[in-house]
Protein backbone atom coordinates (compact mmCIF):
# COMPACT_ATOMS: atom_id res chain seq x y z
CA UNK A 1 0.00 0.00 0.00
CA UNK A 2 2.64 2.51 0.97
CA UNK A 3 5.48 3.33 -1.34
CA UNK A 4 8.16 4.65 0.96
CA UNK A 5 8.77 4.98 4.63
CA UNK A 6 8.17 8.49 5.96
CA UNK A 7 8.99 10.31 9.15
CA UNK A 8 5.71 11.78 10.27
CA UNK A 9 5.18 14.12 13.18
CA UNK A 10 1.65 14.34 14.56
CA UNK A 11 0.60 17.02 17.02
CA UNK A 12 -2.29 16.34 19.39
CA UNK A 13 -3.69 19.52 21.00
CA UNK A 14 -5.55 17.81 23.86
CA UNK A 15 -4.20 16.01 26.87
CA UNK A 16 -3.30 12.43 25.96
CA UNK A 17 -4.62 10.93 29.21
CA UNK A 18 -8.16 12.27 28.95
CA UNK A 19 -10.40 10.21 26.67
CA UNK A 20 -11.76 11.98 23.61
CA UNK A 21 -12.54 11.62 19.94
CA UNK A 22 -9.51 13.53 18.68
CA UNK A 23 -7.12 11.56 20.89
CA UNK A 24 -8.60 8.22 19.80
CA UNK A 25 -8.36 9.25 16.19
CA UNK A 26 -4.70 10.20 16.54
CA UNK A 27 -3.88 7.01 18.45
CA UNK A 28 -5.48 4.78 15.82
CA UNK A 29 -3.92 6.73 12.95
CA UNK A 30 -0.47 6.66 14.51
CA UNK A 31 -0.68 2.92 15.19
CA UNK A 32 -1.93 2.25 11.68
CA UNK A 33 0.91 4.26 10.14
CA UNK A 34 3.51 2.56 12.35
CA UNK A 35 2.14 -0.85 11.36
CA UNK A 36 2.49 0.23 7.72
CA UNK A 37 6.21 0.85 8.27
CA UNK A 38 6.42 4.60 8.88
CA UNK A 39 8.19 6.40 11.69
CA UNK A 40 5.66 8.31 13.72
CA UNK A 41 6.17 10.67 16.62
CA UNK A 42 3.17 12.19 18.39
CA UNK A 43 3.63 15.37 20.42
CA UNK A 44 0.91 15.72 23.05
CA UNK A 45 0.38 17.31 26.45
CA UNK A 46 0.10 14.73 29.22
CA UNK A 47 -0.39 14.68 32.96
CA UNK A 48 1.17 11.32 33.71
CA UNK A 49 4.27 10.71 31.64
CA UNK A 50 4.77 7.09 32.74
CA UNK A 51 1.65 5.82 30.97
CA UNK A 52 2.51 7.13 27.51
CA UNK A 53 3.11 4.71 24.63
CA UNK A 54 6.64 4.98 23.25
CA UNK A 55 5.65 6.93 20.11
CA UNK A 56 4.24 9.80 22.20
CA UNK A 57 6.45 12.70 23.28
CA UNK A 58 5.25 14.66 26.29
CA UNK A 59 4.92 18.39 25.71
CA UNK A 60 4.11 19.32 29.30
CA UNK A 61 1.17 19.54 31.70
CA UNK A 62 -2.06 20.80 30.12
CA UNK A 63 -4.31 23.52 31.52
CA UNK A 64 -8.10 23.45 31.38
CA UNK A 65 -9.96 26.07 29.37
CA UNK A 66 -13.64 26.22 28.41
CA UNK A 67 -14.12 25.65 24.68
CA UNK A 68 -17.13 24.83 22.51
CA UNK A 69 -19.42 23.91 25.39
CA UNK A 70 -16.96 21.63 27.16
CA UNK A 71 -13.68 21.86 29.02
CA UNK A 72 -10.64 21.35 26.84
CA UNK A 73 -7.30 20.40 28.34
CA UNK A 74 -4.73 22.13 26.17
CA UNK A 75 -1.29 23.60 26.45
CA UNK A 76 0.42 26.77 25.25
CA UNK A 77 2.85 29.40 26.43
CA UNK A 78 6.55 30.15 25.99
CA UNK A 79 7.81 26.95 27.62
CA UNK A 80 5.54 24.83 25.44
CA UNK A 81 6.64 26.84 22.40
CA UNK A 82 10.28 26.04 23.00
CA UNK A 83 9.46 22.34 23.46
CA UNK A 84 7.55 22.35 20.19
CA UNK A 85 10.49 23.99 18.43
CA UNK A 86 12.86 21.46 19.91
CA UNK A 87 10.66 18.55 18.83
CA UNK A 88 10.49 19.91 15.29
CA UNK A 89 14.19 20.52 14.94
CA UNK A 90 15.16 17.14 16.45
CA UNK A 91 12.55 15.18 14.52
CA UNK A 92 13.69 15.87 10.94
CA UNK A 93 10.18 15.08 9.78
CA UNK A 94 9.10 14.68 6.19
CA UNK A 95 5.71 15.96 7.15
CA UNK A 96 3.78 17.41 10.09
CA UNK A 97 0.15 16.51 10.69
CA UNK A 98 -1.47 19.07 13.00
CA UNK A 99 -4.82 18.40 14.58
CA UNK A 100 -7.22 21.23 15.35
CA UNK A 101 -4.67 23.96 14.52
CA UNK A 102 -7.18 26.79 14.85
CA UNK A 103 -7.50 26.70 18.63
CA UNK A 104 -4.84 27.99 21.01
CA UNK A 105 -2.78 24.86 21.52
CA UNK A 106 0.55 23.26 20.67
CA UNK A 107 -0.87 22.51 17.21
CA UNK A 108 -1.10 26.21 16.50
CA UNK A 109 2.35 26.77 17.99
CA UNK A 110 3.76 24.05 15.73
CA UNK A 111 2.07 25.63 12.75
CA UNK A 112 3.70 28.89 13.68
CA UNK A 113 7.14 27.47 14.24
CA UNK A 114 7.48 25.10 11.31
CA UNK A 115 8.09 25.56 7.63
CA UNK A 116 7.58 22.79 5.09
CA UNK A 117 4.97 20.15 4.25
CA UNK A 118 2.13 20.41 6.77
CA UNK A 119 -1.34 18.90 6.85
CA UNK A 120 -4.03 20.11 9.24
CA UNK A 121 -7.13 18.23 10.36
CA UNK A 122 -10.12 20.17 11.66
CA UNK A 123 -12.42 18.22 13.96
CA UNK A 124 -14.72 20.72 15.61
CA UNK A 125 -18.04 21.86 14.31
CA UNK A 126 -19.16 25.07 15.97
CA UNK A 127 -21.61 27.81 15.29
CA UNK A 128 -20.33 31.14 13.97
CA UNK A 129 -18.46 32.82 16.79
CA UNK A 130 -17.56 36.48 16.92
CA UNK A 131 -14.31 35.79 18.72
CA UNK A 132 -12.93 33.93 15.71
CA UNK A 133 -13.49 36.98 13.53
CA UNK A 134 -11.47 39.02 15.96
CA UNK A 135 -8.49 36.70 15.93
CA UNK A 136 -8.97 35.61 12.31
CA UNK A 137 -6.39 38.01 10.85
CA UNK A 138 -3.79 36.65 13.27
CA UNK A 139 -4.68 33.01 12.57
CA UNK A 140 -4.89 33.34 8.82
CA UNK A 141 -1.19 33.60 7.95
CA UNK A 142 -0.52 30.58 10.15
CA UNK A 143 -3.35 28.42 8.80
CA UNK A 144 -2.29 29.42 5.31
CA UNK A 145 1.00 27.58 5.77
CA UNK A 146 -0.79 24.23 5.79
CA UNK A 147 -0.34 22.63 2.40
CA UNK A 148 -3.55 20.67 2.85
CA UNK A 149 -6.54 20.89 5.13
CA UNK A 150 -8.74 17.97 6.12
CA UNK A 151 -12.15 18.26 7.75
CA UNK A 152 -13.63 15.20 9.45
CA UNK A 153 -17.17 15.94 8.34
CA UNK A 154 -19.24 18.25 6.21
CA UNK A 155 -20.17 20.12 9.40
CA UNK A 156 -16.52 20.66 10.29
CA UNK A 157 -15.81 21.83 6.75
CA UNK A 158 -18.61 24.40 6.92
CA UNK A 159 -17.23 25.68 10.24
CA UNK A 160 -13.88 26.16 8.55
CA UNK A 161 -15.22 27.96 5.48
CA UNK A 162 -17.37 30.15 7.70
CA UNK A 163 -14.66 31.14 10.13
CA UNK A 164 -11.42 31.17 8.22
CA UNK A 165 -12.56 31.49 4.64
CA UNK A 166 -10.65 28.45 3.45
CA UNK A 167 -11.74 25.15 2.00
CA UNK A 168 -10.92 21.60 3.10
CA UNK A 169 -11.03 18.05 1.87
CA UNK A 170 -13.49 15.89 3.80
CA UNK A 171 -12.00 12.66 5.15
CA UNK A 172 -14.08 11.05 7.90
CA UNK A 173 -12.74 9.55 11.10
CA UNK A 174 -11.68 5.93 10.88
CA UNK A 175 -12.78 2.86 12.81
CA UNK A 176 -11.47 -0.70 12.90
CA UNK A 177 -14.57 -1.96 11.13
CA UNK A 178 -13.65 -5.64 11.33
CA UNK A 179 -13.67 -5.54 15.14
CA UNK A 180 -17.30 -4.43 15.08
CA UNK A 181 -18.22 -6.65 12.17
CA UNK A 182 -17.12 -9.66 14.23
CA UNK A 183 -19.42 -8.72 17.14
CA UNK A 184 -21.52 -11.68 18.28
CA UNK A 185 -25.18 -11.35 19.12
CA UNK A 186 -25.80 -12.20 22.79
CA UNK A 187 -29.16 -13.48 23.88
CA UNK A 188 -29.42 -11.32 27.00
CA UNK A 189 -29.57 -8.18 24.85
CA UNK A 190 -31.82 -9.54 22.10
CA UNK A 191 -35.56 -9.18 21.64
CA UNK A 192 -37.44 -5.90 21.54
CA UNK A 193 -34.47 -4.02 22.91
CA UNK A 194 -33.15 -0.49 22.60
CA UNK A 195 -29.46 0.26 23.18
CA UNK A 196 -27.82 3.53 24.21
CA UNK A 197 -24.10 4.17 24.70
CA UNK A 198 -22.56 7.33 26.10
CA UNK A 199 -21.93 9.46 29.15
CA UNK A 200 -25.63 9.60 29.96
CA UNK A 201 -25.26 12.30 32.61
CA UNK A 202 -24.30 14.86 29.95
CA UNK A 203 -27.48 16.57 28.74
CA UNK A 204 -26.22 16.82 25.13
CA UNK A 205 -26.13 13.03 24.84
CA UNK A 206 -29.91 13.24 24.96
CA UNK A 207 -30.87 10.31 27.21
CA UNK A 208 -33.74 12.44 28.56
CA UNK A 209 -35.33 12.51 25.09
CA UNK A 210 -35.36 8.71 25.09
CA UNK A 211 -36.79 8.67 28.64
CA UNK A 212 -39.64 10.92 27.57
CA UNK A 213 -40.40 8.77 24.55
CA UNK A 214 -40.48 5.51 26.48
CA UNK A 215 -44.03 5.65 27.95
CA UNK A 216 -45.47 5.87 24.43
CA UNK A 217 -43.12 3.19 23.09
CA UNK A 218 -44.03 0.88 26.01
CA UNK A 219 -47.73 1.20 25.22
CA UNK A 220 -47.24 -0.12 21.69
CA UNK A 221 -44.44 -2.56 22.41
CA UNK A 222 -45.15 -3.95 25.90
CA UNK A 223 -42.03 -6.10 26.13
CA UNK A 224 -39.57 -3.32 25.21
CA UNK A 225 -36.34 -3.11 27.22
CA UNK A 226 -33.71 -0.38 27.33
CA UNK A 227 -30.00 -0.99 27.95
CA UNK A 228 -27.86 2.00 28.81
CA UNK A 229 -24.08 1.60 28.66
CA UNK A 230 -21.51 4.20 29.59
CA UNK A 231 -19.69 5.63 32.59
CA UNK A 232 -21.66 7.54 35.20
CA UNK A 233 -23.83 7.24 38.28
CA UNK A 234 -27.30 5.93 37.31
CA UNK A 235 -29.07 6.61 40.63
CA UNK A 236 -30.05 10.17 39.77
CA UNK A 237 -31.36 9.21 36.33
CA UNK A 238 -33.27 6.27 37.81
CA UNK A 239 -35.03 8.65 40.20
CA UNK A 240 -36.41 10.60 37.26
CA UNK A 241 -37.90 7.51 35.60
CA UNK A 242 -41.57 6.66 36.12
CA UNK A 243 -41.57 3.81 38.73
CA UNK A 244 -43.78 1.67 36.51
CA UNK A 245 -41.18 1.80 33.77
CA UNK A 246 -38.12 1.53 35.94
CA UNK A 247 -37.79 -2.24 35.58
CA UNK A 248 -37.40 -1.86 31.81
CA UNK A 249 -34.09 -0.08 32.25
CA UNK A 250 -30.75 -1.78 32.79
CA UNK A 251 -27.66 0.28 33.42
CA UNK A 252 -24.58 -1.65 32.35
CA UNK A 253 -21.90 0.83 33.38
CA UNK A 254 -18.76 1.22 31.27
CA UNK A 255 -18.35 -1.67 28.84
CA UNK A 256 -15.21 -2.90 27.05
CA UNK A 257 -14.57 -2.56 23.32
CA UNK A 258 -15.39 -6.24 22.72
CA UNK A 259 -18.58 -5.99 24.75
CA UNK A 260 -19.51 -2.87 22.82
CA UNK A 261 -19.32 -4.73 19.50
CA UNK A 262 -21.45 -7.58 20.86
CA UNK A 263 -23.89 -5.12 22.41
CA UNK A 264 -24.39 -3.25 19.13
CA UNK A 265 -24.81 -6.49 17.18
CA UNK A 266 -27.47 -7.73 19.62
CA UNK A 267 -29.92 -4.90 20.28
CA UNK A 268 -32.89 -4.47 17.95
CA UNK A 269 -32.39 -0.71 17.74
CA UNK A 270 -29.43 1.49 18.58
CA UNK A 271 -30.62 4.95 19.56
CA UNK A 272 -28.46 8.11 19.47
CA UNK A 273 -30.64 11.01 20.65
CA UNK A 274 -27.75 13.52 20.89
CA UNK A 275 -28.92 17.10 20.86
CA UNK A 276 -25.76 18.68 19.45
CA UNK A 277 -22.04 19.23 19.91
CA UNK A 278 -21.22 16.31 17.63
CA UNK A 279 -18.97 16.92 14.68
CA UNK A 280 -18.76 13.43 13.27
CA UNK A 281 -20.48 10.75 15.38
CA UNK A 282 -17.93 7.95 15.44
CA UNK A 283 -20.24 5.85 17.63
CA UNK A 284 -22.78 5.70 14.80
CA UNK A 285 -20.11 4.53 12.35
CA UNK A 286 -19.22 1.79 14.83
CA UNK A 287 -22.86 0.83 15.33
CA UNK A 288 -23.40 0.61 11.57
CA UNK A 289 -20.31 -1.57 11.15
CA UNK A 290 -21.57 -3.85 13.92
CA UNK A 291 -24.80 -4.35 12.03
CA UNK A 292 -27.08 -2.37 14.31
CA UNK A 293 -30.25 -0.72 13.14
CA UNK A 294 -29.58 2.92 14.03
CA UNK A 295 -32.08 5.58 15.07
CA UNK A 296 -30.48 9.01 15.47
CA UNK A 297 -31.45 12.64 15.91
CA UNK A 298 -31.26 14.74 12.75
CA UNK A 299 -28.35 16.98 13.83
CA UNK A 300 -26.13 17.82 10.80
CA UNK A 301 -23.32 15.40 11.62
CA UNK A 302 -25.67 12.42 12.05
CA UNK A 303 -27.79 13.30 9.04
CA UNK A 304 -24.65 13.37 6.96
CA UNK A 305 -23.29 10.10 8.35
CA UNK A 306 -26.58 8.28 7.87
CA UNK A 307 -26.94 9.52 4.29
CA UNK A 308 -30.14 11.45 5.11
CA UNK A 309 -31.92 8.34 6.33
CA UNK A 310 -30.51 5.89 3.79
CA UNK A 311 -28.37 3.95 6.29
CA UNK A 312 -30.35 4.51 9.47
CA UNK A 313 -33.55 6.17 10.65
CA UNK A 314 -33.61 9.84 11.69
CA UNK A 315 -35.96 11.70 14.01
CA UNK A 316 -36.41 15.37 14.79
CA UNK A 317 -33.77 16.32 17.36
CA UNK A 318 -35.12 16.84 20.91
CA UNK A 319 -38.60 15.71 19.79
CA UNK A 320 -39.54 12.67 21.89
CA UNK A 321 -42.88 12.16 20.11
CA UNK A 322 -41.11 11.81 16.79
CA UNK A 323 -38.55 9.46 18.34
CA UNK A 324 -41.35 7.27 19.74
CA UNK A 325 -43.03 7.14 16.35
CA UNK A 326 -39.85 6.14 14.51
CA UNK A 327 -38.96 3.52 17.13
CA UNK A 328 -42.43 1.93 17.13
CA UNK A 329 -42.52 1.79 13.33
CA UNK A 330 -39.18 0.05 13.24
CA UNK A 331 -39.89 -2.38 16.07
CA UNK A 332 -42.98 -3.56 14.21
CA UNK A 333 -41.42 -3.74 10.76
CA UNK A 334 -38.72 -6.37 10.65
CA UNK A 335 -38.10 -6.14 6.89
CA UNK A 336 -37.51 -2.39 7.08
CA UNK A 337 -35.02 -3.03 9.87
CA UNK A 338 -33.20 -5.69 7.86
CA UNK A 339 -32.96 -3.30 4.91
CA UNK A 340 -31.45 -0.54 7.01
CA UNK A 341 -29.00 -2.97 8.61
CA UNK A 342 -27.83 -4.27 5.21
CA UNK A 343 -27.33 -0.75 3.85
CA UNK A 344 -25.76 0.40 7.11
CA UNK A 345 -23.19 -2.39 7.23
CA UNK A 346 -21.86 -1.39 3.80
CA UNK A 347 -21.68 2.20 4.96
CA UNK A 348 -19.89 1.19 8.17
CA UNK A 349 -17.21 -0.65 6.18
CA UNK A 350 -16.40 2.54 4.28
CA UNK A 351 -15.06 4.05 7.53
CA UNK A 352 -12.53 1.27 7.95
CA UNK A 353 -8.98 2.42 8.67
CA UNK A 354 -7.72 0.58 5.58
CA UNK A 355 -9.69 2.98 3.43
CA UNK A 356 -9.46 6.12 5.57
CA UNK A 357 -5.70 5.86 6.17
CA UNK A 358 -5.16 5.42 2.43
CA UNK A 359 -7.06 8.65 1.82
CA UNK A 360 -5.07 10.49 4.46
CA UNK A 361 -1.85 9.07 3.05
CA UNK A 362 -2.64 10.29 -0.46
CA UNK A 363 -3.09 13.78 0.99
CA UNK A 364 0.33 13.35 2.67
CA UNK A 365 1.86 12.39 -0.66
CA UNK A 366 0.43 15.44 -2.36
CA UNK A 367 1.80 17.73 0.33
CA UNK A 368 5.26 16.26 0.17
CA UNK A 369 5.88 16.34 -3.60
CA UNK A 370 8.62 18.79 -4.45
CA UNK A 371 9.10 19.99 -0.89
CA UNK A 372 11.91 19.51 1.51
CA UNK A 373 11.80 18.34 5.10
CA UNK A 374 10.08 20.24 7.85
CA UNK A 375 12.28 22.98 9.29
CA UNK A 376 11.93 25.72 11.82
CA UNK A 377 10.51 28.78 10.15
CA UNK A 378 12.94 31.00 12.01
CA UNK A 379 15.93 29.25 10.38
CA UNK A 380 14.75 30.18 6.93
CA UNK A 381 14.01 33.83 7.59
CA UNK A 382 16.58 36.06 6.01
CA UNK A 383 17.08 38.49 8.88
CA UNK A 384 17.64 35.61 11.29
CA UNK A 385 20.17 34.05 8.99
CA UNK A 386 21.85 37.43 8.87
CA UNK A 387 21.78 37.82 12.65
CA UNK A 388 23.11 34.36 13.42
CA UNK A 389 26.01 34.98 11.07
CA UNK A 390 26.81 38.12 12.99
CA UNK A 391 26.92 36.27 16.28
CA UNK A 392 29.46 33.75 15.10
CA UNK B 1 16.32 62.60 20.37
CA UNK B 2 12.98 60.86 21.06
CA UNK B 3 11.39 61.58 17.65
CA UNK B 4 14.39 59.88 16.11
CA UNK B 5 13.92 56.76 18.18
CA UNK B 6 10.23 56.62 17.31
CA UNK B 7 10.89 57.08 13.61
CA UNK B 8 13.50 54.34 13.58
CA UNK B 9 11.18 52.09 15.53
CA UNK B 10 8.28 52.62 13.12
CA UNK B 11 10.60 52.08 10.18
CA UNK B 12 11.86 48.83 11.63
CA UNK B 13 8.33 47.60 12.31
CA UNK B 14 7.15 48.39 8.80
CA UNK B 15 10.24 46.76 7.37
CA UNK B 16 9.52 43.67 9.38
CA UNK B 17 5.91 43.67 8.22
CA UNK B 18 6.93 43.97 4.59
CA UNK B 19 9.37 41.06 4.78
CA UNK B 20 6.74 39.07 6.64
CA UNK B 21 4.22 39.67 3.87
CA UNK B 22 6.79 38.85 1.22
CA UNK B 23 7.64 35.54 2.92
CA UNK B 24 3.97 34.76 3.17
CA UNK B 25 3.46 35.43 -0.53
CA UNK B 26 6.50 33.41 -1.47
CA UNK B 27 5.15 30.47 0.48
CA UNK B 28 1.78 30.79 -1.21
CA UNK B 29 3.34 30.85 -4.68
CA UNK B 30 5.30 27.78 -3.73
CA UNK B 31 2.05 26.09 -2.69
CA UNK B 32 0.41 26.99 -6.00
CA UNK B 33 3.31 25.46 -7.90
CA UNK B 34 3.50 22.22 -5.95
CA UNK B 35 -0.25 21.68 -5.98
CA UNK B 36 -0.29 22.29 -9.72
CA UNK B 37 2.58 19.84 -10.22
CA UNK B 38 0.58 17.24 -8.29
CA UNK B 39 -2.54 17.79 -10.32
CA UNK B 40 -0.56 17.70 -13.57
CA UNK B 41 1.03 14.34 -12.75
CA UNK B 42 -2.33 12.84 -11.77
CA UNK B 43 -4.00 14.10 -14.93
CA UNK B 44 -1.22 12.65 -17.08
CA UNK B 45 -1.68 9.33 -15.32
CA UNK B 46 -5.38 9.47 -15.94
CA UNK B 47 -4.85 10.06 -19.66
CA UNK B 48 -2.58 7.00 -19.74
CA UNK B 49 -5.20 4.86 -17.99
CA UNK B 50 -7.86 6.18 -20.36
CA UNK B 51 -5.75 5.03 -23.32
CA UNK B 52 -5.39 1.60 -21.76
CA UNK B 53 -9.12 1.40 -21.25
CA UNK B 54 -9.64 2.43 -24.87
CA UNK B 55 -7.48 -0.49 -25.98
CA UNK B 56 -9.14 -2.98 -23.63
CA UNK B 57 -12.37 -4.94 -24.08
CA UNK B 58 -14.35 -2.50 -21.95
CA UNK B 59 -14.71 -0.07 -24.81
CA UNK B 60 -16.59 -0.79 -28.01
CA UNK B 61 -14.87 0.47 -31.21
CA UNK B 62 -16.82 3.71 -31.35
CA UNK B 63 -16.22 4.81 -27.75
CA UNK B 64 -12.64 3.53 -28.03
CA UNK B 65 -12.08 6.02 -30.85
CA UNK B 66 -13.71 8.81 -28.88
CA UNK B 67 -11.65 8.02 -25.78
CA UNK B 68 -8.35 7.77 -27.65
CA UNK B 69 -9.00 11.13 -29.25
CA UNK B 70 -9.88 12.76 -25.95
CA UNK B 71 -6.87 11.24 -24.16
CA UNK B 72 -4.42 12.46 -26.78
CA UNK B 73 -6.00 15.89 -26.75
CA UNK B 74 -5.65 16.07 -22.98
CA UNK B 75 -2.01 15.03 -23.18
CA UNK B 76 -0.99 17.48 -25.88
CA UNK B 77 -3.06 20.46 -24.77
CA UNK B 78 -1.18 23.63 -23.87
CA UNK B 79 -1.90 25.41 -20.63
CA UNK B 80 -4.75 27.50 -22.05
CA UNK B 81 -6.77 24.71 -23.59
CA UNK B 82 -5.88 22.25 -20.85
CA UNK B 83 -9.04 22.51 -18.78
CA UNK B 84 -11.30 22.13 -21.79
CA UNK B 85 -9.37 19.08 -22.95
CA UNK B 86 -9.41 17.47 -19.48
CA UNK B 87 -13.14 18.10 -19.10
CA UNK B 88 -13.59 16.49 -22.52
CA UNK B 89 -11.73 13.42 -21.30
CA UNK B 90 -13.85 13.32 -18.14
CA UNK B 91 -16.95 13.44 -20.31
CA UNK B 92 -15.74 10.64 -22.57
CA UNK B 93 -14.82 8.46 -19.58
CA UNK B 94 -18.14 9.20 -17.92
CA UNK B 95 -20.10 8.20 -21.05
CA UNK B 96 -18.20 4.95 -21.33
CA UNK B 97 -18.37 3.98 -17.65
CA UNK B 98 -22.08 4.66 -17.40
CA UNK B 99 -23.03 1.65 -19.50
CA UNK B 100 -20.05 -0.64 -19.05
CA UNK B 101 -20.14 -0.98 -15.27
CA UNK B 102 -21.62 -4.48 -15.24
CA UNK B 103 -19.96 -5.75 -18.42
CA UNK B 104 -16.41 -5.58 -17.10
CA UNK B 105 -14.37 -8.76 -16.61
CA UNK B 106 -11.91 -9.27 -13.76
CA UNK B 107 -8.90 -8.05 -15.74
CA UNK B 108 -10.72 -4.92 -16.84
CA UNK B 109 -11.96 -4.37 -13.33
CA UNK B 110 -8.39 -3.67 -12.23
CA UNK B 111 -8.27 -0.83 -14.74
CA UNK B 112 -11.56 0.57 -13.56
CA UNK B 113 -10.47 0.44 -9.90
CA UNK B 114 -7.28 2.24 -10.83
CA UNK B 115 -9.30 4.88 -12.61
CA UNK B 116 -11.64 5.43 -9.67
CA UNK B 117 -8.69 5.66 -7.26
CA UNK B 118 -7.10 8.24 -9.56
CA UNK B 119 -10.36 10.15 -9.80
CA UNK B 120 -10.53 10.37 -6.01
CA UNK B 121 -6.99 11.69 -5.86
CA UNK B 122 -7.64 14.18 -8.63
CA UNK B 123 -10.63 15.52 -6.76
CA UNK B 124 -8.43 16.16 -3.71
CA UNK B 125 -5.66 17.67 -5.84
CA UNK B 126 -8.11 20.06 -7.49
CA UNK B 127 -9.42 21.19 -4.12
CA UNK B 128 -5.88 21.81 -2.83
CA UNK B 129 -4.87 23.70 -5.94
CA UNK B 130 -7.98 25.85 -6.08
CA UNK B 131 -7.54 26.78 -2.44
CA UNK B 132 -3.90 27.74 -2.94
CA UNK B 133 -4.79 29.87 -5.95
CA UNK B 134 -7.66 31.72 -4.27
CA UNK B 135 -5.56 32.43 -1.18
CA UNK B 136 -2.74 33.78 -3.31
CA UNK B 137 -5.09 35.97 -5.31
CA UNK B 138 -6.57 37.27 -2.06
CA UNK B 139 -3.24 38.27 -0.55
CA UNK B 140 -2.04 39.74 -3.82
CA UNK B 141 -5.08 41.97 -4.08
CA UNK B 142 -4.00 43.81 -0.92
CA UNK B 143 -3.05 47.41 -1.61
CA UNK B 144 0.20 47.23 0.28
CA UNK B 145 1.32 44.20 -1.74
CA UNK B 146 0.63 46.01 -4.98
CA UNK B 147 2.23 49.22 -3.79
CA UNK B 148 5.53 47.65 -2.82
CA UNK B 149 5.46 45.02 -5.59
CA UNK B 150 5.94 42.31 -3.01
CA UNK B 151 4.94 39.59 -5.46
CA UNK B 152 7.96 40.47 -7.60
CA UNK B 153 7.80 39.07 -11.09
CA UNK B 154 5.73 35.99 -10.25
CA UNK B 155 2.71 35.69 -12.54
CA UNK B 156 -0.74 35.93 -10.96
CA UNK B 157 -2.00 32.36 -10.67
CA UNK B 158 -5.25 31.48 -12.40
CA UNK B 159 -7.84 29.01 -11.20
CA UNK B 160 -8.00 25.82 -13.09
CA UNK B 161 -11.55 25.68 -14.36
CA UNK B 162 -12.18 22.03 -13.82
CA UNK B 163 -15.79 21.21 -13.29
CA UNK B 164 -15.54 18.72 -10.49
CA UNK B 165 -18.95 17.28 -11.25
CA UNK B 166 -17.79 15.77 -14.53
CA UNK B 167 -15.20 13.70 -12.72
Amino acid sequence: MLARSLKIGIVCPYSWDTPGGVQNHIRDLAEFLIAAGHHVSVLAPAIDESKLPDYVVNAGKPISIPYNGAVARVLFGPVAFSRVRQWISNGEFDLLHLHEPAIPSISLLACWAADGPMVGTFHAAAKRQKIIFAIGPILEPAIEKLSARIAVSEAARLTLTDHLDTDAVVIPNGIYASRYHDGKAEEKWQGNTIGFIGRFEEPRKGLSVLLEALPVIARFAPDVKVFVAGPGDPSEVEQSIDPQLRHRFTFLGKISEAEKANFMSSVALYVAPNTGGESFGIILAEALAAGACVVASDIPAFEDLLGHGQFGALFKSEDSTDLAKVVIDLLRDETKRAELVAAGEMRGQSFDWDIIAQQIYSVYEMSIVGSEKVKLASDTRSWNRFLSKDEK
Amino acid sequence: MTPWVVTVFILLISLWYLTFLATRLDRLHHRVETSWANLDVLLQKRAAVALEIAHSDIADPASSLLLTGAAYQARDADIKSRSAAESGLSGALGLLLEDSQDLATAADNALLTELSALTDKIRVAIALHTDAVTRTQMVRSKLIVKLFRLAGTAPLPVTYEFESDVL
